[in-house]
């Protein structure tokens, strides 16, 4: 009965079965596992490895610099800039000089100048469309063209929109390409961005990290150890990394990185691991060895619509910050993953604490506390109608009912939708009608950029970046960009601080220009403790709870060295993100001293 | 035409109806996933809008439409605007016809998400993998349960009660609940098979030994994750279908005019398999759907995942390539079986015939 095919089949299947049951050969192994530091870092199949791509695949990602590297690393923990392309900076009013490496060169040992950070900038930067950073740079010109080897470099602010927070926070983040690959590259492209683009840059790109492209498939990225790294010698007295392969396995879920790193396949990763204390006995460890586990960095937010009535009232926007437990948000919805919760916008830890005045918080802040959320609706006239301990409707001094206020977030965020579900039952337990709303992401992005919403979950400021606090508060407050509802805003999507309706606070705009041009730290200080206190005032969204700006986890299993809060010889970035590519040379094979 | 040849008539009259299900399926899955308020440019835009300003951002967006082929744009490549500025859109009908032009010419278009990628180099990426878990897998399941379930159906007695109880219990587990219980004792509590990916992380595919010995192993437990469904479902329609034979008039017959059991046998199952020939076209033809669940427990290479993202994201070139794909394989899968039944099945055939 059974046909030839199949017979076939199984005999092939046996023979693979074999296979499998075999003993396995260390040797053939193409990248030893003593010899790799394998990481979750990337998502996705591979697609293009071009670095003036928006969103390329790691290791053209932004903030990545194994590859391609940037002027300085932004160190979250103190708040510094450190040097990497560069070696200094100094800021002047109407300018940013930055002076390079004068070791700095390309893997193809070309030595790297101040002339092809110009061409990056002029010839590349500029046909990107919407290259962000040209909103706050006017020019970018050589100091000492004449040189054999340019080496300085003046950025100028743009007179009308002066921010060197923010030309600091792009010159972190901005890669330097070599001019002597590309120029022939954009001339075959015949200057088109679009052709340029279509370059998958995935063949032997020349950059001037310390690793380069090995291969890559749908299944990993692979970046092997360039040993003639110019930076071994400028800043490790001439010592390399201790890993060759440098590998980004890409895995389908978060969970697979977890179990994967719990099984020692991979050594770090910066994905969201939930309830990492169970996974310390497998060996994986965060930042910290309690809670808050990493250090906190950005605060997911609730915009408020202040064009949808009666939101733009600040009695029950306050009275909804008061009725919202933080406390269970912190320990439920976000496995303890952070700290107490402050009010305001600006961290109260770290290097923004310095500019966080917890008397202000105290006196004028929207902590817990149900009984004044009370309060506060009675302040604004509105009355809650109760039906067998259930809410019914919210009334305003009309007596008309108010809209059952939704509060959006994209479907299947659990971590959100559980912050929302805490936030609605707070809300209703003191007589605000809210509801949940859980829609596809595609809708949600939609609803954010378009003011399509009530109130909707976002995080102002995801980056790491030296522009902090300030691009936090910008993203909160905002209104340079003004558009009305259906027109699409990409700060401030709550809308607030119309200029020139009635309510309108001018001073809030003026902070926001001041602060980024302000020289000295008392006066910086004291403007955004002002800056804080409005927002703690007029509570223009709500701050729900502190989030890292990127996970941190790694096993001990193969490599030994990883810092941590007791041991922070590197910014909490594990290697592969940012300033975290340091880590690769304190790494120890485990078991050797 | 076809008049005196009744079997070319009826291929050809089955043609004719899945070429027409064909174009109707594509225009389908074209328009089904535009049909929503969203678009994938605002999800683009979303991701690397935020520290740009409005006139940025603005320039970025229409470089992204005009990139897509979502704005219309004049004899000079520039946009086309209305009184106001804005870019007008192309019509969806414009978008369909350019996309069946395209389509002709083998050319599918590239990705949104993972601009700029082909849409054909993404499933040709995958799509090995895919087959390669699935079809071994649901094949070997089929014929393995098939002849599980005319077995038990024949012999009864203690075969049938073991083997029974044991299929309907796996074919009753959901597909995915099944893959976590084999990850989770196998891959975390035994650690004898690796649960990630399609073969280990130290090496680059190729014809190696090494190679085809750690895709072996990391083949082992999706191949079982979908293969012992597939046993499960077979064996319990085989089953019953061969009872049911069991107690028709022409083994009834065959018995009373002594007719040897084999061939008793071979007649029931004959009869038996249409319904699961059947069904077994619809599994083939639907696998590279299907193949999502097993992909992501296992994190396993294949196209389900590429489907699911493009989904999500409203990745309209690599939805339709996609669904293209499915429609194509489901459709050939049928029609391949419309003609093997017709073939097989006696009655078809004397109805064809007898049509004549």
């Amino acid at each position: 009965m059974i046909s030839p095919v199949v017979r076939i089949a199984l005999v092939v299947f046996a023979l693979l079965g074999l296979a499998a049951c075999g003993p396995k050969p260390k040797t053939a192994d193409e990248f030893p596992r003593q010899e790799t530091v394998l990481i979750g870092v990337a998502w996705g199949d591979p697609t293009s490895f071009n670095p003036l791509l928006q969103n390329p695949s790691w290791p053209a990602l932004q903030n990545t610099t194994a590859l391609y590297q940037t002027f300085f690393f932004f160190n979250q923990l103190t708040g510094e800039l450190e040097p990497q392309v560069a070696s200094s900076y100094q800021e002047f009013p109407d300018r940013i000089e930055v002076e390079l490496n004068p070791a700095a060169a390309w893997n193809d040992r070309t030595p790297l100048t101040a002339r092809d950070v110009v061409f990056t900038y002029n010839r590349l930067y500029r046909i990107v469309p919407g290259f962000p950073a040209w909103q706050y740079l006017q020019s970018v010109e050589m100091l000492d063209p004449e040189s054999p080897r340019p080496r300085r470099l003046a950025f100028r602010l743009r007179p009308e929109n002066r921010n060197p927070l923010m030309v600091l926070h792009w010159l972190t983040l901005n890669y330097i390409l070599p001019e002597h690959t590309w120029e022939p590259l954009l001339k075959a492209a015949g200057n088109d961005y679009n052709n340029l683009s279509k370059n998958k840059m995935d063949v032997n790109p020349v950059g001037s990290g310390p690793y380069r492209m090995h291969s890559y498939s749908a299944e990993k990225i692979v970046l092997e150890r360039d040993d003639g790294y110019w930076g071994n010698a400028a800043f490790y007295g001439g010592q390399r990394p201790a890993p060759r392969f440098l590998v980004a396995p890409l895995y389908k879920s978060n969970d697979h990185y977890s179990m994967a790193l719990q099984q020692g396949r991979i050594d770090a990763s910066n994905t969201f691991i939930p309830r990492i204390w169970l996974k310390a006995r497998k060996g994986v460890r965060a930042w910290f060895d309690e809670p808050p586990y990493f250090p906190p960095g950005c605060i997911p937010t609730a915009f408020i619509n202040a064009l949808h009535p009666p939101l733009d009232d600040v009695h029950l926007r306050r009275a909804m910050a008061f009725a919202i437990n933080y406390d269970d948000i912190r320990e439920l919805a976000v496995s303890g993953y952070s700290l107490p919760h402050e009010p305001g916008f600006i961290l109260p830890f770290g290097p923004e604490g310095k500019y966080f005045s917890k008397e202000d918080a105290l006196k004028y802040g929207t902590y817990f506390d149900p009984a004044r959320a009370r309060e506060e609706l009675k302040a604004g006239g509105y009355t809650s109608v109760f039906k067998d301990n259930e809410l019914v409707e919210l009334r305003d001094r009309t007596g008309k009912r108010v809209p059952t206020l939704f509060i959006q977030c994209p479907t299947g965020w659990s971590d959100w939708e559980s912050i929302i579900r805490i936030m609605v039952r707070g809300m209703r337990a003191v007589g605000i009608d809210a509801r949940e709303q859980f829609v596809d992401s595609n809708t949600y992005y939609k609803a954010l950029a378009v003011g399509d919403f009530d109130l909707i979950l976002t995080t102002p400021s995801g980056m790491p970046t030296p522009a902090e606090p300030w691009s936090r508060l910008n993203g909160v407050l905002d209104t340079k960009d003004w558009a009305p509802l259906g027109e699409r805003m990409y700060s401030n999507m709550g809308r607030f601080n119309r200029p020139g309706f009635p309510g309108y606070v001018p001073r809030i705009d003026e902070l926001l220009t001041r602060i980024p041009v302000t020289t000295q730290p008392e006066e910086r200080a004291a403007l955004y403790r002002e800056l804080n206190l409005l927002c703690m005032q007029l509570q223009p969204a709500l701050p729900l709870v502190y989030r890292p700006k990127s996970f941190y986890e790694f096993s001990s299993r193969v490599w030994t060295g990883f810092p941590t809060a007791a041991n922070p010889t590197v910014s909490p970035n594990i290697p592969g993100e940012g300033p975290g590519i340091q880590i690769l040379w304190k790494l120890r094979p485990a078991g050797a001293k | 035409m076809f008049a005196n040849h009744p079997t070319l008539r009826y291929i050809a009259g089955r043609a004719g109806w899945y070429v027409l299900t064909f174009f109707v399926a594509v225009a389908i899955n074209f328009w089904l996933p535009r049909l929503g308020d969203a678009n994938p440019v605002d999800t683009l835009m979303s991701r690397v809008s935020g520290s740009m300003d409005a006139k940025s951002a603005r320039d970025k967006e229409e470089s992204y439409l005009k990139e897509f082929g979502l704005v219309d744009l004049d004899a000079q490549g520039q946009i086309v605007r209305d009184a106001a500025g804005v870019p007008v859109r192309t019509s969806i009908l414009s978008q369909f016809l350019r996309y069946v032009g395209m389509s002709f010419r083998g050319d599918f278009g590239s990705s949104i998400v993972q601009h700029p990628r082909p849409v054909l180099d993404i499933i040709t990426t995958a799509l090995p993998w895919t087959l390669a878990l699935q079809i071994p897998a649901l094949i070997l399941g089929w014929f393995i349960g098939n002849s599980l379930g005319a077995l038990a159906a024949y012999r009864r007695g203690v075969f049938d009660r073991v083997l029974y109880p044991m299929a309907l219990l796996v074919s009753a587990i959901p597909s995915f609940c099944f893959g976590i219980l084999l990850v989770y004792l196998f891959g975390i509590q035994l650690e004898w098979l690796p649960t990630l990916g399609g073969y280990d992380d130290g090496m680059n595919p190729g014809f190696t030994w090494t190679f085809i010995q750690s895709a072996s192993q990391y083949y082992i437990l999706p191949f079982f994750s979908i293969f012992l469904l597939v046993v499960g479902g077979q064996a319990i329609g085989m089953r019953s279908m061969c009872i049911y034979e069991l107690g028709t008039d022409y083994v009834r017959y065959a018995k009373l005019l002594g007719v040897r059991e084999s061939l008793i046998v071979r007649y029931m199952f004959r009869n038996a398999m249409l319904p699961q020939l059947t069904g077994l076209a619809l599994t083939l033809g639907g696998m590279v759907g299907g193949a999502l669940i097993a992909e992501m427990i296992f994190s396993y290479p294949g196209l389900g995942l590429s489907m699911l993202t493009a989904i999500q994201s409203l990745d309209y070139p690599v939805i339709t390539g996609c669904t293209l794909l499915v429609t194509t394989c489901v459709l050939v899968a049928n029609f391949t079986v419309d003609i093997l039944i017709g073939f097989l099945d006696p009655r078809i055939r004397a109805a064809r015939e007898g049509g004549h």
